[in-house]
Formats: C-alpha cells, sequence, structure tokens
C-alpha cells in the first residue's frame, strides 16, 4: 500500500464521516457545516485522482458559494417557534432502501471484472490540456451551461423578490 | 493510486448516505444538502473512470461531465434556495411534508 492510498482511505473516512454528519445531524446548521467537510474531501478525492483543476473548481464553487448559499436560506427559513421532529416517519424504510441500493452497488463493483492497467505513473493533468478540450471539443456545451447559468440565476433573484401586494 | 473498485465503493457509500439524507429529511434546505452529497458521488466516479482509463492523447470526457455538474449544481442550488425562501414566506415553513396543498 502506497502513502497515496493511505491518504486517499483517510479522505475517504473523513468523507464518510462528514457525510453521515449530514443526514444525521439533528441540527441542520450543524449539518450544514458537515457539508463543507465533505465537500472539502470530496476535492481531496480529486487531487488524489491528480486532476487539480476540478479540486479548485469544486472549493470555490462548492465549498464556498454553495455552502454560502445554504447557509443563508438556512437563515432565512429558520422557525424556532416549537420543536420539531427533523425526520419523517419512514426513517425505517429510507434506511433499507439506502442499505439495498449500495449492497446492490457494491455487489456490482465486486462482480465486474475491471480491465485496468496497474497505473502507479499517473502524472497531474495538466490544466492547458483541459482548456484545451473544454475550448475545442466541448466549446458547444459549455456555452449552454453558460446560458443555463444566467437564466438560473435570473430566475432566482425574480423568484426571491416580493410581489407587490404582500410586505413592502 | 488506490485501485479503481475502492474509489468507485467510496463513492457508492457516499450516494447511499445521500440516498438516506433526501428520503429521511423534512427540511428542504437539509434535502439540498443530501442532493449535493448524491451529485458529488457521481462525480467523483466520472473523474475515477476518466483519470483511470485515461488514453495517450487525452480523452477528458469524464472529468468535463464532472465540471459541468458542479456548474449545474450551481444553478439548481440558487433556483432552489430561491423556490425555498418564496415556500417560506407563503406558508412560513420548509418542511416539505406540510407542504400538501396539491394532495387529495
Amino acid at each position: 500500500m502506497t502513502a497515496t492510498e493511505v491518504v486517499f482511505y483517510i479522505i475517504a473516512f473523513f468523507m464518510i464521516a462528514a457525510g453521515l454528519g449530514v443526514v444525521l445531524f439533528r441540527n441542520i446548521v450543524h449539518a450544514a457545516l458537515a457539508l463543507i467537510m465533505a465537500l472539502a474531501a470530496v476535492a481531496g478525492v480529486y487531487v488524489i485522482l491528480s486532476v487539480e483543476f476540478l479540486a479548485l473548481a469544486q472549493l470555490v464553487i462548492y465549498g464556498a458559494a454553495v455552502i454560502m448559499l445554504v447557509l443563508f436560506a438556512l437563515m432565512l427559513t429558520r422557525s424556532r417557534e416549537r420543536p420539531q421532529a427533523v425526520f419523517g416517519k419512514n426513517r425505517p424504510f429510507a434506511v433499507a432502501v439506502a442499505g439495498g441500493l449500495l449492497a446492490a452497488f457494491i455487489g456490482g463493483i465486486v462482480a465486474t471484472e475491471w480491465t485496468q492497467p496497474a497505473r502507479d505513473d499517473i502524472e497531474p493533468v495538466p490544466f492547458q490540456e483541459i482548456g484545451d478540450v473544454l475550448f475545442s471539443v466541448w466549446a458547444v456545451p459549455f456555452e449552454v451551461v453558460s446560458v443555463v447559468l444566467l437564466i438560473a440565476l435570473a430566475g432566482a433573484i425574480l423568484l426571491s423578490l416580493p410581489d407587490d401586494e404582500e410586505e413592502r | 493510486m488506490p485501485p479503481l473498485e475502492n474509489v468507485l465503493v467510496v463513492s457508492a457509500i457516499l450516494f447511499s448516505i445521500g440516498v438516506m439524507g433526501v428520503l429521511t429529511r423534512r427540511n428542504a434546505v437539509a434535502i439540498l444538502m443530501s442532493v449535493e452529497l448524491m451529485l458529488n458521488a457521481v462525480s467523483i466516479n466520472l473523474v475515477a473512470f476518466a483519470v483511470y482509463g485515461r488514453i495517450p492523447f487525452g480523452n477528458f470526457t469524464g472529468i468535463i461531465f464532472a465540471f459541468f455538474v458542479v456548474v449545474i449544481a450551481a444553478a439548481e442550488v440558487a433556483l432552489a434556495l430561491g423556490v425555498v425562501v418564496r415556500l417560506y414566506r407563503s406558508r412560513a415553513t420548509v418542511n416539505v411534508d406540510e407542504v400538501n396543498l396539491l394532495k387529495w
């Protein structure tokens, strides 16, 4: 087992622990903070897989922007009048579904014969190559995604504007 | 590099945790956070397949897809949180099982 593998397993442990925290913490702000840790651990997995560009994008977009939006939404929608159940009534059902799904996934992964070359020599994926591919082969999807993002942000602003007749 | 199977198993565990969160949580924002977990698990899968199956002339499809997933997730979070704020303003709750206007 190489040092990279050890680091990967440590990161994976933290990622899964933080993911369980997101799902199980009763205080939802704590869950959001656990989500930061889970997303940072995913960025760490990207670094292990030698895709530094994606790790940076993950940290900047997810770790900062998305978390900030989630925390703001939590602050805006906190209802403190009464203590209330955090989890729905169908919890055993949900655990069964998630466990069954996990068993199916792991069964499939183990049963498959992966024709995987022994690759200890992976060099970091260079930023320049990603940029070249992104703006040549994937140029049209890139532009479409930009437009989607723009429309979504405009729609979000429109959605959260107050109506004329209410609370102005 | 860890073996491909282990990366896939880790992402499968993360995805299942996300599914559990989506099914158990009542708060709409918490459901959204669980969806983020699921999206990240899928992204790990895409990146793992892209990196382990990389051919010499550069096949970055999985990496580019993961990049698009990040962008789409940002758009999705912005829209969904707009809807949640809207919902809170009109119903004073963000618990999805109390928003049953369409249920008969």
